[in-house]
């Protein structure tokens, strides 16, 4: 406890600075929105368009970030904890859209929805284009490779041995990714489920592609800032940006939360933090 | 003829620069068999392979004459005491302990029975709802202990199981586990790093040497001379250390 003061060398003073200037240009850019977008908040929540879109947003990205947890934790398992041929090709196949812009994704699920096995789903009574469950596939697509990613690292950091033994005491498989391996992801899982919840809420592009831009049908918050913007209502785009924000703001805060909040007890506690 | 609760044959396994190589060993049923060896020897690796770790080898390890990959691991009753314990972070002492008891689904009474009566042999009573994480050495290396003992394993595999334990703790371990070994007549193969342990646990002992498991012998005759140097070596340098300290 001696160098309670240090003396800041050059480079320590370089990065500060470097810091200081993106916190600027980031605060900027919300306060952009939050003193453009307050004033219309209140006006926005008689806006019947604007309670759609809300609701609309809150149904699609719930419903779809349950489907994608449903298909990313067995996927993540399977690439953790089984072994099958060609696994590594897989793993590349399910994180090549990663890297694909959202747009050509949402042209690629046009392509799809719209050959003749999309018309054979709308027979049976399932629409996709230009419905809502399109927003939902959509979203679904877009976050998909990102959870898959973000549960297959959190189910690679649970000790291997630990599920051994384990089965070592009786338990099944199943029983040892009951009982071990997901409670030890635990946290990892919750972040994962804010994290594809409100990226569901800010999904734009895909959706764009693949059920349009049709007010009160399938406007979305997103959709809302777009369409109000492109008729020239900035109050009413503004109000759905400064929604999003806020419910952004909200898992921000949620997940830095959780990343803290550590449930097992440790004699490091207080050191480590 | 019955079969050997543990047989190795022509066991040799590579992980990443290190080999097991050739290892032969047949352990019968009720008997306590001490591995040692210096660090880095392959101990754990050892102890591992019998317990059916590892899929990728040559030769065969069999737990009374079954192929012990072939055996899924929850039907091994194995009981694996690991050197850094494993215990399971997210569940109390109390839940570690009675976790096999739980898989088994017995009810609540009965988990509490025993988990009393290990918590009596080990004496543990007084940390059963605190977290491994704030638990010292010894006392997690005894929860170790206990939740591989709850369940009466066939054959229990301990890696330097008492080596946290200050000596009076280290003796009265050594007459709880031969008690145990006494009344359920598991069969017990463990490592340690101390050679007055090996001989008052074991009926015989294995020195493991660079991947390779040399000089099987009952464990009164453990510093008999022998051909291989680096055995001599290794216990004399082990034997000279006692002398001194
Ligand atoms: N999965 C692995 N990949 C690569 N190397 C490994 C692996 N597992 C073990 N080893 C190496 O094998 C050697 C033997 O390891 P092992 O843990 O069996 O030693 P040990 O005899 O138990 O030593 P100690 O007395 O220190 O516990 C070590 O050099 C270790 O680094
Ligand atoms: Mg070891």
């Amino acid at each position: 406890m001696k160098e309670r003061f240090s003396v800041f060398s050059f480079f320590e003073i370089f990065t500060i600075i470097i810091t200081i200037i993106v916190i600027i240009f980031t605060s900027v850019l919300i306060l952009a929105i939050v003193l453009k977008g307050l004033p219309y908040l209140g006006q926005a929540f008689y806006s019947e368009e604007v309670r759609f879109a809300v609701k609309l947003s809150l149904y699609t990205a719930s419903i779809s970030t349950i489907i994608c947890m449903a298909l990313a934790i067995p996927t993540a398992y399977a690439l953790t904890r089984t072994s099958f041929p060609f696994k590594k090709v897989c793993q590349m196949i399910i994180e090549l859209p990663l890297s694909m812009p959202y747009l050509v994704l949402g042209l690629s699920l046009l392509i799809v929805f719209s050959s003749d096995f999309g018309k054979a789903l709308k027979e049976l009574g399932f629409k996709v284009v230009f419905d809502k469950n399109g927003i939902i596939i959509a979203q679904t697509v877009v976050n998909l490779p990102y959870v898959i990613r973000f549960i297959r690292t959190a189910f690679q950091e649970v000790d291997e041995r630990l599920e051994f033994i384990s089965g070592s005491l009786g338990a099944t498989k199943w029983e040892r990714f009951i009982t071990i391996t997901l409670p030890l992801s635990k946290n990892a899982i919750i972040t994962t489920i804010i994290l594809a919840w409100s990226r569901g809420l800010g999904e734009f592009g895909a959706t764009l592609m693949l059920v349009g831009a049709t007010r009160m049908k399938t406007e979305t918050l997103t959709t809302s800032v777009y369409l109000n913007l492109a008729t020239g209502d900035t109050g009413a785009s503004m109000a759905s940006a400064t929604i999003i924000l806020i419910i952004s703001l909200i898992s921000l805060f949620l997940t830095n939360w959780i990343g803290r909040k550590n449930p097992q007890e440790s004699r490091m506690k207080d050191v480590n933090q | 003829m019955i079969n050997p609760m543990v047989e190795i044959k022509d066991y040799s396994i590579q992980l990443g620069t290190f080999q097991l190589n050739n290892i032969n060993l047949s352990i019968s049923e009720k008997e306590i068999f001490a591995v040692l060896g210096r660090t880095g020897s392959g101990k754990t690796v050892l102890l591992e392979s019998v317990a059916g770790f590892y899929r990728k080898f040559s030769g065969a390890v069999s737990l009374q004459g079954k192929p012990v990959v072939d055996i899924p691991l929850e039907k091994r009753q194995i009981g694996f005491v690991y050197q850094d314990f494993g215990l399971f972070h997210h569940m109390s002492v109390y839940e570690n302990i009675t976790y096999g008891l739980k898989i088994q689904r017995k009810d609540k009474a009965y988990k509490k029975e025993m988990a009393d009566k290990m918590a009596e042999i080990l004496s543990i009573g007084h940390i059963m709802n605190q977290y491994p994480g704030t638990l010292s050495g010894g006392e997690r290396q005894r929860t170790a202990l206990a939740r591989a003992l709850i369940l009466n394993p066939k054959l229990l595999l301990m890696d330097e199981p008492f080596s946290s334990l200050d000596p009076s703790t280290k003796e009265m371990m050594y007459q709880q586990i031969k008690k145990i070994h006494k009344i359920f007549g598991c069969t017990i193969l463990f490592v340690t790093h101390d050679f007055n342990e090996a001989q008052r646990m074991a009926d015989r002992i294995g020195i493991m040497v660079n991947g390779e498991l040399r000089g099987i012998r009952n464990s009164a005759d453990l510093f008999e001379d022998c051909q291989d140097q680096e055995i001599n070596q290794f216990l004399l340098g082990g034997y000279e250390r006692r002398i001194i300290v």
